[in-house]
């Protein structure tokens, strides 16, 4: 079997077990050795000779999560695909990445100051390579210029040089946020062959709305995601008034009821009374970021108050920009909470877009809506933790933290350009930070919080 | 318990009248977890069959089913083990200067519930844990010995093995992630809502007498609402079977409109539901669609043959 054998006589099957596994690792999928034991001893059992048999054999003792499926499946059609196959996959992983190396060596070449090679980021040259040609010619014209260029009738020297990549950092950072902002523009996927055909294939599956950003659903799909939203906020409801605090299970006995109860067999401890856990319903205050930034959200921010202020009794729901805006005002007759939304926003003189200043908005919240952070309050912000005054606002979101019950933050951005985000590391200590810009990653916040 | 092929297990899942479909694994998938003796982790969403599978395996195997319904709050004194307080208070109060501390903590004085009856039992039998992800994480730690070992551990009386260990078959409906230590000692099985072909099959071996048109137009529209609409409740299998057993007491044939919406909350069991049903779809174009998927199927099963 896999793990008694010795090293040098690792079998065919355990050997392909073993590759299989670490296909499906470098695709998401989490597997121990002892279920690739298990695989091994499941196909000894009902041998190898139908293959539908065993992808379900696979299937059942590799993939744990139904999420994962679909990754199985399509790494299964991949490392099983003919040889003749898998050498066309090969071939064609080859050629990109062979084109991609000569288009990076060509950035390389192309982005020089006075013959000096630019001190930029593999990313940031990659981003010069993905660039159209003429906007490339752009950017090599201001590199030629900025080159023989003069100050008070002086040619420039090196000197200049770390001014030049300032600016082409400033130029390829837009440009890469213009191409793609969420994935990174490195190498045009893996260059092993199979684990490119199975990323290929996912990203074609992709098409299913949950698994897609936000920002990208099309308006005719916007019932669809509401109707989710809303049941994704029905089901935070429902956990929130069934969730109670873990306390200690049972919490001891309890002296005085005991012997009450027990006065009845003459002071016997027959019956025991129990500390019951304490059941505290949690108070939802919803923070949503309004300002310029989140716009591409907009929709998502309001099915996400609309739904959960539909369904949770009581939410607090507070919108943010420079300044706070409380939302939560009172419906009028025959008006729709859209409408009351965009009348308070009419009334305070805020609209979308505008910059940012968190550390004002916790202020405000701080003294102006006090009973809002008390100890059973669940705070949810969502917001990509773009911001000014970001010190302030994390020194703030530390004291809040103190006081309410716990700080979940919905963060619009991937979670791989927080590093690069000011601010985002100092608010991390100070709550649960997620990233959430699909459904599917609203989903499984719910799934792991609630 | 003598040992199985998958033929002979799926002959025995027939024999009991449990459909199963090549396409859909859990005959196969039952029958590898039962072989390598590991649980059966079984997920998918509410209404499609999972504690089902841990009652057709204890009719298969012949072995009696114990259950553990999983709520939120539920400790081990509620799934392994209590001590019997109040008689072994009787047993001190009976036996004042004779009495050890051994006595008092020996099997006499154990009330069992359902996953230690389920080791201690002489024979094979099932343990079903329904739900567990209606637990709190430090629950399903607490079943790991059980289930990586079969055996549990009592602090004052020590280790309790399995003398025959049980077919055990968890289910979760998705509410929360499990932890990877449980996932990692289970096989896993995902069910989903059933295709037209077996539901008819099911609806016909279930509801005696049912025409079957009429079971192919019912497991029709049923696939048309699970597909189409976003509903909060897709109608469960049962809830199918008893549409098509309030159609066939009204002495219906086949479906038309005005029924389908005087027998709808049979199928759709919330007023959001049913609104959104009226808003996007309604009876007609449900009849419509189902007749179109019922052309589509005859189209394939045209070019097959």
């Amino acid at each position: 079997m896999l793990m008694e054998n010795n090293p040098e006589r690792v079998s065919e099957l355990d050997r392909h077990l073993v590759e299989f596994a670490q296909l499906l690792r470098s695709v998401g999928l989490k597997i121990s050795p002892s279920e690739i034991s298990d695989a091994a001893q499941g196909l000894t059992i009902l041998g190898m000779a139908d293959k539908n048999k065993v992808e379900a054999v696979l299937q059942a003792t590799l993939v744990k999560d139904a999420r994962y499926i679909p990754s199985f499946q399509e790494a299964f059609r991949a490392y099983f695909a003919s040889k003749e196959q898998k050498e066309v996959w090969q071939k064609e992983t080859a050629e990109k990445a062979s084109q991609w190396q000569g288009q990076l060596e060509q950035a390389r070449q192309d982005l020089r100051f006075q013959g000096n090679e630019l001190e930029i980021t593999e990313e940031q040259r990659a981003v010069y390579a993905s660039l159209p040609e003429n906007d490339k010619q752009r950017i090599k014209d201001f590199l030629d210029k900025s080159a023989q260029g003069t100050k008070s009738g002086i040619p420039v020297d090196h000197t200049y040089q770390p001014m030049v990549e300032r600016v082409l950092r400033g130029s390829l950072e837009y440009w890469r946020k213009r191409l793609n902002e969420d994935d990174p523009i490195l190498s045009p996927g893996s260059t092993d062959a199979l684990l490119s055909e199975v990323e290929r294939a996912l990203r074609e599956r992709e098409a299913d709305v949950l698994s897609r950003d936000l920002k990208k659903i099309s308006p005719e799909e916007w019932p669809e995601v509401t109707r989710l939203i809303r049941r994704l906020s029905q089901r935070l409801a429902t956990q929130v008034t069934r969730r109670y605090r873990a306390d200690h299970r049972r919490g001891g006995v309890e002296m005085r009821a005991t012997l009450r109860k027990n006065l009845r067999y003459g002071g016997v401890l027959v019956e025991r009374s129990y500390r019951s856990r304490r059941r505290a319903r949690l108070k939802i205050v919803l923070l949503c970021d309004i300002s310029g930034s989140m716009l591409k959200y907009t929709e998502f921010i309001w099915q996400f108050i609309y739904g959960l202020s539909e369904v949770v009794k009581g939410i607090k729901t507070f919108a943010f920009g420079e300044a706070l805006i409380p939302l939560s005002g009172q419906l009028k007759k025959e008006q729709t909470f859209e409408e009351m939304v965009k009348e308070t926003l009419k009334i305070s003189g805020k609209e979308w877009g505008g910059g940012t200043n968190f550390a004002n908005a916790l202020l405000t919240l701080q003294q102006a809506f006090p009973a809002a952070l008390a100890k059973q309050t669940l705070l949810i912000i969502v917001s990509d933790g773009q911001t000014l005054e970001g010190e302030k606002a994390a020194a703030l979101l530390e004291q809040i933290r103190r006081h309410v019950h716990e700080v979940l933050w919905l963060n619009t951005l991937p979670k791989r350009r927080w590093q690069e985000t000011p601010f985002v590391q100092a608010f991390l200590p100070s709550c649960q930070m997620y990233e959430c810009y699909t459904l599917s990653h609203l989903t499984q916040i719910l799934k792991q919080q609630f | 318990m003598n040992r199985m092929t998958l033929d002979q297990f799926e002959d025995a899942l027939e024999e009991i009248g449990y459909i199963t479909e090549r396409d859909d694994r859990i005959a196969l998938t039952a029958f590898l977890a039962t072989e390598l003796g590991k649980p059966l982790l079984i997920s998918g969403p509410a209404g499609v069959g999972k504690t089902e599978i841990a009652k057709v395996l204890s009719q298969v195997f012949g072995a009696p089913l114990i259950r553990l319904q999983c709520y939120e709050g539920l400790d081990e004194t509620k799934a392994l083990y209590e001590w019997n307080y109040q008689r072994q208070l009787l047993k001190i109060q009976m036996s004042q200067d004779k009495l050890k501390e051994e006595d008092l903590f020996s099997s006499d004085y154990l009330l069992p519930r359902p996953l230690l009856q389920a080791l201690v039992n002489p024979e094979k039998s099932v343990l079903l844990v329904d739900e567990i992800d209606k637990t709190d994480s430090e629950f399903e730690a607490f079943l790991f010995e059980l289930l990586g070992e079969f055996q549990v551990t009592i602090p004052e009386m020590g280790t309790i093995r399995a003398q025959e260990p049980p077919i055990v078959v968890l289910t979760s409906n998705g509410e929360r992630d499990l932890s990877d230590g449980l996932k990692r000692r289970c096989i896993f099985l995902n069910v989903e809502p059933p295709s037209v072909n077996k539901e008819v099959r099911i609806l016909r071996k279930k509801v005696a007498d049912l025409p079957e048109r009429l079971a192919l137009e019912v497991a029709r529209a049923v696939h048309i609402l699970r597909g189409r609409l976003s509903l909060n409740k897709v109608p469960s299998v049962s809830e199918t079977m008893d549409w098509a057993k309030a159609l066939l007491v009204m002495g219906k044939n086949d479906l038309d409109p005005a029924w389908v919406e005087a027998t709808l909350t049979l199928l759709l069991k919330s007023q959001d539901d049913v609104d959104l049903f009226y808003r996007e779809m309604g009876a007609e174009r449900l009849l419509f669609e189902a007749s179109k998927l019922g052309q589509e199927e005859r189209h394939a099963h045209g070019k097959q043959s």
